[in-house]
């Protein structure tokens, strides 16, 4: 015979019953950290830090010699440790920009990179100084041949453009994928592909020349 | 005898192969270098999985960013045709690298064992936070019982009184 349980007795082991339940539920959420969108952010200042002045006398008709000072900068918001690296281009108005879509990057040849290895919520932001040193001109069609990037010289026998008009420097946000032990153009979350780019136009003229 | 000049041959060949396939003044130098780099950002990832904290995991990303300027300056030296110095360089970088990975792997422990009592805390407290939920709702319960109890009891029949008949 099986002793009859009282009703405070069967109360109480409802209740503990339900506190149980209750409390696991708690715990789990506790000790799940919470899904938060990872993305990047990117961007370019002016010399002064800020989004203005990006060119000398806001002029964006670039004479040969004239330094160009901008800040590029990125944060880590992957929720991880992340190895970054911006790759810098030149491309004239006629060489395809990255494509957002199709997560493409630009065709354009790569002046320069610059990598760091970037924690959760960091931001890197370096001076980016550039000067064109040379510019050559042949019937119209200018190109900016020898370039000066926080005191690396580039050459450049790629990118031209007529009368030197709508020249561009891109930035584009790769970043280190420990899946296919490769870097990816953008940031891979979960199944999904994004990227970040930006672009700076400008005009190359030589001194004494207008365009 | 053919064979045996063969063998010599050959192994003088690997001998020297071998020899310079750790050069870090060449490009399989530098790729070693990126190679034991990248094994030190993946041993970091993991440290932060296990739940490193973020003072450790900034120390572990300075020293990632200084091996990354090491190779970088590797790279420039090798270009610049000063085979040495980017051997130098390389070769401090992989030593730097490797110091990496062991102390992040140390760290991750840590981290691992203290993610670890952290869980088995969280959860061992569910049944004591049950029991004293338990234990408040019944002796709470049995407290309002007895308060309703007395009550009954001290209630008292009061005669309405009528009111006097009008003489």
């Amino acid at each position: 015979m099986t002793p009859k349980l009282s009703e405070d007795v069967k109360r109480a082991i409802m209740v503990f019953i339900m506190a149980t339940i209750v409390f696991t539920m708690l715990a789990y959420v506790a000790i799940t950290p919470r899904p938060r969108e990872q993305f990047f952010q990117i961007y370019v200042l002016g010399e002064t830090g800020m989004a203005e002045r990006y060119y000398p006398e806001n002029n964006s008709d670039i004479i040969v010699g004239r330094v160009v000072k901008w800040y590029v900068g990125t944060t880590n918001f992957m929720g991880s440790v992340q190895y970054v690296v911006i790759k810098v281009k030149l491309a004239n108005s006629t060489i395809k920009a990255p494509d957002d879509v199709n997560h493409v990057p630009s065709p354009a040849p790569v002046l320069l990179e610059f990598r760091k290895v970037l924690t959760n919520n960091d931001t890197w932001e370096f001076p980016f100084i550039w000067v064109m040193k040379e510019v050559v001109g042949d019937r119209g069609v200018v190109s900016p041949t020898i370039l000066e990037i926080n005191n690396v010289k580039i050459r450049n026998s790629h990118v031209s453009a007529l009368r030197g008009c709508n020249l561009r420097i891109v930035f584009e946000l790769w970043t280190y994928d420990p899946q296919s032990d490769s870097f990816v153009f953008g940031w891979r979350t979960g199944a999904e592909q994004r990227v970040a780019w930006l672009q700076m136009w400008f005009n190359a003229t030589r001194p004494g020349t207008s365009l | 005898m053919l064979p045996v000049v063969v063998t010599a041959l050959l192994a003088v060949a690997f001998s020297y192969t071998s020899s310079t396939s750790t050069s870090y003044g060449s490009p399989e130098g530098t790729d070693r270098a990126n190679v034991e780099f990248r094994a030190a950002i993946l041993a970091v990832r993991e440290a932060e999985t296990a739940g490193a904290d973020e003072g450790q995991l900034r120390i572990l990303t300075e020293q990632l960013n200084s091996v990354l300027w090491m190779i970088e300056r590797a790279e420039r030296l090798a270009l610049q045709g000063d085979l040495e110095g980017a051997a130098v360089q390389a070769d401090r970088s992989v030593e730097v690298s490797k110091g990496v990975v062991l102390e992040a792997s140390r760290v991750r422990d840590g981290a691992s064992l203290r993610t670890y009592y952290g869980k088995v805390l969280t959860f061992g407290m569910v049944p004591v936070a049950s029991l004293l939920v338990t234990a408040i709702t019944h002796f709470g319960w049995k407290w309002r019982r007895r308060h309703e109890l007395d009550r009954l009891m001290r209630m008292e029949i009061k005669g309405v009184k009528e009111p006097e008949e009008e003489t």
